[in-house]
């Protein structure tokens, strides 16, 4: 993933089911579609307490019965045969209900069985159980449902049947895509190595994956079933015995309760099946909310403004003296995230800066506020977070305040970002060369079509790929030519500054070399500022002038790569390097720092490494160690280091 | 214990026994109106002898079917010929009854912790998953106790504290526990490790690394360890098998393999690890190209076409595995007397 920095979680909650009721509970949409339904439900089992006539018999037989406007006494008037229609309405909505959660689960059962089925096993069953949905889906429901019904008896539960088993050809596509996606898991590969069998990974693994799925798709059934069997009724082909309310608009409008002005007749009944079904609907979909939380969109939301919390602290580094031009200048940084009122100090008051020509490594465990580090240097983080302090010196511009178009201006012209993960990065769909050429036009918009096309094969080539891969298609490339497009990708706009997020993880230790190589190459070419982010010691030892280690948010230690590897002075760096496998001494044995880091929404009162530290002391774990500077720029964030 | 498969040989020094594998996949025909049908030469003519108690490291790229050669192992995927002996008993084609007792014995451990775990299951149900499966421990305090055993030994100490988690809960090393958990449950002989570190930071490697070093000793579990990286099993393998494309380039004792590789390409491999300490920035062979693909394999020897020392020869003798001690054996013609 390219990014990871939502790295506040709420609580986590104990059960999952209670934790679904906390998010549950938070959707507007699902809480109100649940009430009403809720409602219907009670009035349906409750309808003998809740009417006050029974709803077969006539209030009177006089003509003056007849349709009767809505009074004291009859509350919704009365019908074509001087019934209550209040009675019959509340009456009907048992009918619905029945028809429409019998029927759904009849579909429900039949259409998860076969997209299980189906989806498991594959193969020829899956083809010929598939055809077979498709065929159905083809055929029209509801004049089939008519003819069946028209045929047979007209009883409640030939038509719960019917509807039911006609309903659930949409219910097995949608299982068995779903299943299809859960079998190609590890943990299902990892099942058959347990020796599990079929029945047992399709009850254990399979189902409790599909199950949510099913139970949105199955609330949008019964809507569904509801729905036919109103259709069914108001066609005159529902039961005779039961009153539904599809019966009493059928009734309604045979028996001339539109010429007779009679509203009520028709809209008492319509406004019952439009409130199940908008019930049924709005919990339907925000369940699909709940339990699918991926479609609220996330980083697509416009960035917040910095907002500076406090007066300018100032800065701990001074001026570092070096011969080449200082292009970032980055000064006691922070950022936070706002998720649900709780604040996480993701990154707190880093400073560094970057010379022309320089690889510097970042270095930290996943969770140290890296990636968020670098996503702020380019104002890219994602809604929930704001740089809350700081500077970001670019050019003697600061990007921590500056405008969205100044930003325009700085982002992949002047610093650009070789994304981790080359595979998820490239859109599938479009060729490598127009991906480089989309970056191009936006960037420079006075290069000719021509001069473009020169320049995405220049920078094919400046990557070690040849031109004829241009027109190729992402997938069309090896996982480390995918990595060198990414790189051709964050250099088209000729920035200054890359930055480089663990561009190397997934990749095999020779593709690893060739890609270090590389950059190491445009680095010396092209005078390019590299940060290179990685949890991996080796390759900055291999690669980079300076390095900063992050830890919890903060900087642990800050100097350049000799003294961090033979003379480091905080005890996580010593540790850190103590856990990295080290072929010049293959015998020694790796000694892993205990613990964890810590979570951002919840850290230390004293210095954040505290906890993990075999030195620490007292004072570590009330009071947090500022960043003392030691000779030849060399900084370090420890209590030992002061004395 | 039961006896699986037909009985061949006795031999307790080994608990496995490969011979000759091979593993192809059919990979379509050539073109529309062509005969015949390509493979994927996925694994190529592997042996491969593992003592008990042993560690051996499978090392290559992507592509060079150690991967397969696990799922092989494991019989999740079938051998399309040769043979494996396990326990001395021949456990290549076996049905879906002895395959399922022989899981007992034999465990793996997958790469990703992320994906395999159900994040729908506690703990628990995850780690006494496998004594459901094959009906141990029917009581459920007897489970509960071994599962809680299983927990600690793969150091999730107190096993209380982790057994009602979910996986979402835990960081990457302990859900890596978790899986090791799993597999240590059956009390199994052999494990089969699947790059189980490599999706981890490298402060928790060393962790995952040390308990599997510690299960060795404790246990006697004989581990196959496979990786792309040469780096991580110098710490505890005995010996280390070099694939290439299907093959075996080069096997022998860690000591030996690391301190004087004698293939080319194992020697380009250790060139190019890292090396944590910038004052040991060193020559590095990297090799151009990536591996060729399986289905057309390059005419006598596989490396060839990257190997920065060929010769004219090496493009028509396909090399064997040359005898250098009696514990280290590569296969390149150049190292022929």
């Amino acid at each position: 993933m390219a990014f990871q920095t939502v790295e506040i979680k709420p609580a986590v909650p104990s059960s999952p089911l209670l934790g679904f009721w906390r998010i549950f509970s938070k959707n507007r949409m699902a809480v109100v579609g649940l009430v009403m339904l809720v409602v219907s439900i009670v009035v349906a089992v409750f309808a003998p307490l809740i009417t006050p006539y029974d709803p077969q018999t006539s209030a009177g037989l006089t003509s003056g019965d007849i349709y009767n406007p809505p009074s004291a006494e009859h509350w919704l008037g009365t019908d074509d045969a001087g019934k209550d229609v209040f009675s019959s309405f509340i009456y009907g909505s048992r009918v619905s209900l029945i028809v429409g959660f019998f029927a759904a689960f009849i579909s429900i059962v039949i259409g998860g069985v076969i997209g299980i089925v189906a989806g498991y096993y594959g193969g020829r069953l899956e083809n010929l159980l598939m055809r077979f949905t498709d065929l159905l889906l083809v055929i029209p429901d509801l004049p089939l449902i008519v003819v069946i019904v028209a045929l047979t008896k007209p009883s409640l539960f030939n038509i719960i049947f019917v509807i039911g088993i006609l309903g659930w050809t949409t219910t097995a596509r949608i299982v068995r895509s779903q299943t299809l996606a859960v079998k190609s898991r590890k943990f299902v590969l990892r099942a058959r190595a347990i020796g599990a069998g079929n029945r047992h990974i399709i009850i254990h693994h399979v189902l409790p994956l599909v199950l949510p799925l099913l139970v949105v798709n199955a609330i949008l059934v019964i809507s569904l079933a509801i729905l036919n069997e109103s259709t069914l009724s108001f066609l005159g082909l529902g039961d005779p015995t039961a009153i539904s309310w599809g019966q009493m608009l059928n009734f309604a409008f045979g028996r001339g309760a539109m010429s007779a002005g009679a509203w009520w007749a028709l809209a008492t009944p319509g406004f019952g099946i439009v409130w199940v079904v908008l019930a049924l609907t709005l919990l339907g979909h925000g369940l699909e909310q709940v339990l699918n939380p991926r479609l609220e969109s996330h980083h697509l939301m416009p960035g917040r403004l910095t907002v500076q919390s406090e007066a300018e602290v100032e800065s701990t580094e001074k001026a570092r003296r070096r011969e080449s031009p200082v292009l970032l200048d980055v000064r006691n940084l922070s950022v936070q995230f706002v998720n649900n009122g709780t604040v996480a100090q993701a990154v707190q008051d880093v400073s560094f800066q970057l010379h022309e020509g320089e690889m510097m490594g970042l270095v930290g465990e996943s969770g140290c506020g890296k990636t968020t580090l670098i996503m702020a240097l380019n104002r890219l983080l994602p809604a929930s977070g704001q740089i809350s302090n700081g500077h970001v010196y670019f050019h003697g511009k600061d990007i921590a305040s500056a405008s969205e178009e100044e930003l325009a201006d700085v982002r992949w012209s002047g610093i650009s970002i070789v994304f981790q993960g080359a595979m998820n990065a490239l859109n599938p769909v479009r060729t490598v060369g127009d991906q480089i050429r989309e970056a191009i036009v936006k960037h420079i918009p006075t290069m000719t079509p021509d001069q473009v096309d020169k320049r995405i094969v220049e920078l094919l080539e400046l990557v070690g790929i040849t031109a004829d891969h241009k027109d190729h298609f992402p997938h069309q490339y090896s996982g480390g030519m995918r990595q060198r497009a990414m790189i051709a990708m964050a250099l088209s706009c000729n920035p200054q500054v890359v930055i480089a997020d663990e561009p190397t993880t997934a990749l095999d230790v020779m593709i690893q070399a060739q890609i270090l190589e590389l950059l190491d190459a445009l680095r010396k070419r092209l005078g390019l500022a590299i940060i290179f982010v990685t949890h991996d010691l080796g390759v900055v030892a291999e690669m980079c002038d300076s390095v900063l280690v992050m830890y919890g948010g903060v900087t642990a230690e800050h100097a350049d790569v000799d003294t961090i590897y033979n003379a480091p002075r905080h005890p996580y760096t010593q540790e850190l390097l103590k856990a990295f496998p080290d072929l010049s001494q293959p015998e020694k044995r790796l000694v892993s720092i205990p613990g964890y880091p810590p979570k951002l929404d919840a850290l230390p009162a004293g210095c954040r490494f505290a906890p993990r530290c075999p030195l620490a002391f007292e004072r570590c774990l009330v009071e947090m160690p500022k960043q003392y500077e030691l000779p030849g720029h060399h900084i370090a964030s420890c209590h030992l280091v002061e004395s | 214990m039961k006896q699986v498969g037909e009985k061949k040989t006795m031999t307790d020094e080994f608990i496995l026994e490969v011979q000759d594998l091979k593993k192809y996949f059919k990979a379509g025909r050539p073109g529309w109106f062509s005969r015949g049908e390509n493979f994927i030469h996925a694994v190529d003519d592997v042996s491969l002898k593992l003592k008990r108690g042993e560690v051996v490291a499978l090392v290559g790229e992507s592509g060079c079917g150690k991967s397969t050669l696990s799922l092989t192992l494991m019989g999740l995927e079938e051998a399309t010929e040769g043979t494996i002996l396990f326990e001395g008993n021949d456990i290549t084609h076996l049905n879906d009854r002895e395959r399922k007792s022989l899981r007992q014995r034999i465990q793996m451990i997958f790469q990703d912790p992320y994906e395999s775990l159900n994040p729908t299951q506690t703990i628990e149900e995850i780690v006494s998953e496998p004594l459901v499966v094959h009906g141990l421990a029917p009581s459920l305090d007897e489970r509960r106790e071994r599962v809680r055993r299983a927990l600690e030994d793969a150091g999730l100490k107190p096993a209380e504290s982790y057994m009602q988690r979910f996986p979402h809960q835990l960081s990457g090393g302990q859900r890596q526990r978790v899986v090791i958990a799993g597999a240590l449950v059956l009390e199994p002989h052999l494990l089969l490790a699947d790059e189980p570190v490599s999706m981890l930071d490298v402060s928790i490697r060393a962790e995952i690394i040390n308990l599997l070093a510690d299960l060795r000793q404790s246990r006697g579990i004989s581990v196959i360890f496979i990786t792309h990286d040469l780096g991580t099993v110098g710490y505890f393998a005995d010996r280390v098998a070099v694939m290439y494309l299907g093959r075996i380039v080069e096997i022998g004792k860690m000591i030996e393999v690391l301190e004087s590789p004698q293939h080319p390409y194992s020697q380009a491999l250790l060139s190019v690890i890292p090396v944590p300490n910038p004052r040991l920035r060193k020559k590095r062979v990297i090799l151009q190209g990536e591996t060729p693909n399986p289905i057309d394999l390059p005419t006598g020897c596989r490396f060839h076409p990257r190997c920065p020392v060929a010769i004219e020869r090496c493009k028509s003798i396909d090399p064997q595995l040359i005898e250098l001690s009696e514990t280290h054996r590569a296969a390149c013609i150049l190292l022929a007397k």
